[in-house]
């Protein structure tokens, strides 16, 4: 959510550090609660009886008895705006419901699933880290030509839709070349397509940024100072300046991480990869409304998770946003 | 090689590869073993949507069918001439009023729990799928004229019937019928959808959500239906994935990685057959053929003038020929070309924009406006199409776009508009479209009693309705309820063809294609075969040749 100015010259002022976990802690309420309702009404706007859901999908030949059977049963009888605040009342318990085309708790199907999804953001979040590094560092470095193709290389990365990496990858890698399964499944093996697939385009993006912050840094006075004392410049770079690259990138690392969620829908059904991604696209299809919203909700707190963390490394990387200014 | 279930299409793909393949050698295999191999592992790649339930009485659809063909059996089965023939059942008779069917079962069969198979287990199996709290939609229909059920013997049952029911032998021949472990059952639908448990030649022993199912052989298996051939099951284990992208699918086939795979769409059949490591299984599914269900309870095709002048403009046959790479032929029938009583009238259905410009003039659609679509008292010529993306492969959405084109030259004004699966049948239960394509699988022409028999307009509480057509003609009604009652081969026949031309004459339908259905496999796997049932592939019979 929150987007760290990038420009070295903002100063800011700080709140203690319980105001702070405080403003964070009802900044994820408010996420929470927004997706919850959010997603509730846009599954009951779309066309589609949840009741159907609930009883063999749609086309579903069920009996009116079965259907009024299952409407009482999960409260589909009552006035939408009832519904809605019973459902905000269990969220608030803990309770998530039963998904109604797989007929298990959703805190079940979630936690088989979930585990898949992270490694896959985790890890194509660490290789677009390293990537947009590399490029970035390499072009600083390198002059004019280099810094041309570098930014090149990151406009067409940042363009790159998944589906169609997914599939190229698979016919250079998998069809032409047989190093790699096309198939993820859960082998580590079939985690490398999906995450380079997911990492190209990220890499790209936060490439741009980090190249444009370490340009800027490499001619600040200080890049010049520690020169003068004889630093060579990949010294320059490694100690000085990759933290001001950096910081931009950290930032938007939330950012991305709800990017890499998004993306993995796209990519746990290409590669046939289970994970939460591939459970949301059926879960919606199938109109399966606690499914969808129990998945909403921990892809929301995920995101705002990170996005914490991105700002306790702000911090940390920035000692400028360590200075406590009471407001 | 081409295993295949219908003659033309194998020419049509031996066709295409012939004007491909100009390098390639006649695709003979090479050495291998005659006589079947035990053991191994077998990977099938499905590009179906996961069930949700691996018990096909529960709702009851085709992903459930393909894979519980491996570890369900059903009373009887049906040879490649849709004749009835014997599986869990030995014999059966008829009563002569037709209210009553005798089935004898096999005194020999036990589940894979060690339940034995007996006359009980029938009738908790049908209690079973016509119990609401199943939810069972497939299956239910099957059953629905049986009104209880007697255990004769411990081997010998009885099925009541409210009405003689010509098509109960096709409709138990159906995996959404299946007869499981009674003990199995009675541990509640939660349980039995993870781990249902059959008499068949694979066992489930594993579902990884998402990922895969495991299959693992059934040591004593013994009960194989009466046209099988061989002594299977010979497969150690089948692993079932979950591969939605086609291109995906085809890659993992094409590098080994598994061994069979289904759905494969038109290009992908195309780059197989110039590869010597592959081969094709092509079983179109038994019902009704894919055909376009043209809206007859409200204007513009209330008015069969109109609906032939669409059926006239649309071309349909240069569509397949370019779109499906001769990996379809043009049906021009109600009815699969595996159905033994489907009739076909080409005749009707011949492109001719003269005669559909004729109709239409006749029909009052005189005035054009600016865009050249029709109008009549100010109404324009629009039909509202909407097509679900789940249901119709990329190649068959583009043949509703050709056909958009060819329509418009002579007035019409085809809106296509793509949905996910619950706002279309939101949308058919709102009566908003003209034309729609719908697919529909059932073993035996009583398909046609569901899809236009006007009892089918009316719909279910769900807002379903299987009468898109809307065709409501008692002279149709009648002879679709005869047929269904009627034993007699040769009067059965009869009854059918009289109804398929009535629909046919009538214009409520522009047909196709059959069904597709194809699957391809690596050529080193052996005995793979289509059950002529709703024609999913059986592993019981297959082997690794390597």
């Amino acid at each position: 959510m929150t987007f760290v100015a990038a420009s070295p010259t903002t100063t800011r002022p700080r709140a203690s550090a319980t105001q702070w976990v405080a403003a964070r802690l009802g900044g994820l309420v408010v996420v929470l609660w927004a997706a919850a309702t959010l997603t509730f009404f846009a599954l009951r706007l779309i066309p589609g009886d949840p009741a159907e859901a609930l009883l063999g999908g749609p086309g579903s030949q069920a009996s009116e008895e079965a259907l009024d059977t299952a409407r009482r049963e999960f409260g589909l009888d009552q006035p939408l705006l009832i519904q809605y605040l019973s459902q905000l009342g269990r969220y608030i318990t803990l309770d998530f419901g039963t998904s109604y085309s797989l007929k298990q708790p959703v805190t079940s199907v979630i936690g088989e699933q979930i585990g898949g999804t992270l490694v896959l953001a985790a890890l194509a979040l660490a290789l677009a880290w390293a990537l947009a590094l590399g490029v970035a560092v390499w072009s600083a470095q390198s002059g004019r030509v280099a810094a041309a193709l570098g930014s090149a290389l990151e406009v067409v990365a940042v363009a790159l839709p998944h589906f169609w990496l997914a599939s190229s990858l698979v016919l250079l890698f998998s069809t032409t070349l047989g190093w790699l399964p096309p198939l993820s499944g859960r082998s580590p093996a079939g985690l490398i397509l999906p995450v380079v697939t997911l990492a190209i385009p990220l890499a790209g993006f936060l490439g741009q940024v980090m190249r444009e912050s370490l340009l800027n840094a490499m001619s600040s006075p200080f890049v010049l100072s520690a020169r003068t004392r004889g630093e060579t410049s990949a010294g320059v770079i490694w100690r000085h300046a990759l933290r001001h690259a950096a910081l931009p990138a950290i930032g938007l690392s939330g950012w991305a991480f709800g990017n890499l969620v998004s993306g993995a829908v796209v990519v746990e059904t290409i590669f046939a990869r289970p994970g939460l991604g591939r459970t949301l696209l059926t879960a919606v299809q199938a109109r399966d409304v606690p499914l969808v919203t129990g998945i909403v909700l921990v892809v929301a707190l995920a995101y705002s998770v990170v996005t914490t963390l991105t700002d306790v490394l702000d911090r940390a990387a920035d000692p400028r946003l360590r200075t406590e200014v009471q407001a | 090689m081409l295993l295949h279930a219908r003659h033309t299409l194998a020419l049509a793909i031996l066709g295409v590869s012939a004007l491909t393949l100009t390098a390639c050698a006649p695709a003979e295999t090479s050495g291998g073993s005659a006589s079947p191999i035990d053991g191994g592992t077998l990977t099938y790649a499905s590009g179906d949507a996961e069930p949700t339930c691996l018990d096909p009485h529960v709702g009851g659809n085709y992903p459930q069918a393909l894979v519980a063909t491996q570890y369900l059996e059903s009373l009887v089965s049906l040879d490649d001439s849709g004749t009835p023939i014997p599986w869990l059942a030995e014999s059966w008779t008829e009563a002569e009023d037709g209210l009553s069917w005798e089935f004898t079962l096999r005194d020999d069969v036990e589940f894979t729990d060690g339940t034995p198979l007996n006359s009980a287990a029938v009738a908790a199996n049908i209690a079973h799928v016509q119990d609401p709290a199943t939810g069972s939609s497939t299956g239910y229909l099957a059953v629905g004229k049986v009104t209880s059920v007697d255990e004769v013997s411990d081997t010998v049952v009885r099925l009541n019937l409210s009405s003689p029911d010509s098509a109960l032998l096709e409709s138990l021949s159906q995996t959404w019928v299946a007869i499981q472990s009674p003990t199995a059952l009675e541990r509640g639908d939660e349980v039995n959808c993870e781990s249902p448990v059959g008499t068949g030649p694979f066992v489930v022993t594993a579902w990884d959500r998402q990922n895969s199912i495991t299959l693992d052989r059934n040591e004593n298996y013994n009960s194989a239906p009466a046209d099988a051939e061989g002594d299977g099951p010979y497969l150690d284990q089948i692993v079932w994935r979950f591969v939605p992208d086609s291109a995906t699918r085809y890659a993992a086939l094409a590098s080994g990685e598994v061994d069979v795979i289904d759905n494969a769409q038109p290009d992908t059949l195309v780059a197989a057959a110039k590869d010597d490591a592959l081969d094709e299984l092509d079983a179109p599914r038994p019902g009704a053929s894919n055909r376009l269900e043209l809206n007859s309870g409200k204007a513009p095709f209330d008015d069969i003038r109109v609906r032939e002048a669409f059926a006239r403009s649309a071309a349909v046959n240069d569509g397949i020929e370019s779109l499906f790479f001769g990996t379809a032929d043009r049906s021009y029938s109600a009815l699969s070309s595996v159905e033994a009583l489907g009739i076909s009238d080409e005749d009707l259905f011949t492109f001719d924009a003269d005669k559909a410009n004729e109709l239409l003039d006749d029909a009052g659609w005189t005035e054009r406006d600016a865009n050249g679509i029709r109008t009549k008292n100010g109404e324009t010529l629009s039909l509202a199409f909407p097509v679900s993306t789940n249901q119709s492969i990329p190649a068959e959405q583009s043949l509703f776009e050709q056909i958009q084109a060819t329509t418009k030259e002579v007035g019409f004004d085809v809106e296509l508009e793509p949905m996910d699966l619950s706002s279309w049948y939101a949308a058919l239960a709102a009566d908003d479209y003209d034309l729609v394509s719908a697919p529909y699988t059932k073993v035996g022409p009583d398909v046609l009693r569901i899809l236009y028999h006007s009892d089918g307009i009316t719909p279910a509480p769900s807002g379903y309705f299987a009468n898109h057509a809307k065709s409501n003609l008692p002279e149709l009604d009648e002879l679709l309820t005869q047929a269904s009652q009627v034993t007699d081969v040769a009067e059965r026949t009869q009854l059918y063809a009289d109804a398929q031309q009535i629909v046919l004459d009538g214009y409520y339908i522009v047909p196709l294609f059959d069904q597709q259905n194809h699957y391809l496999f690596r050529s080193d796997v052996k005995g793979l075969r289509a059950l002529p049932t709703v024609y999913t592939p059986t592993f019981a019979e297959a082997w690794l040749d390597r």
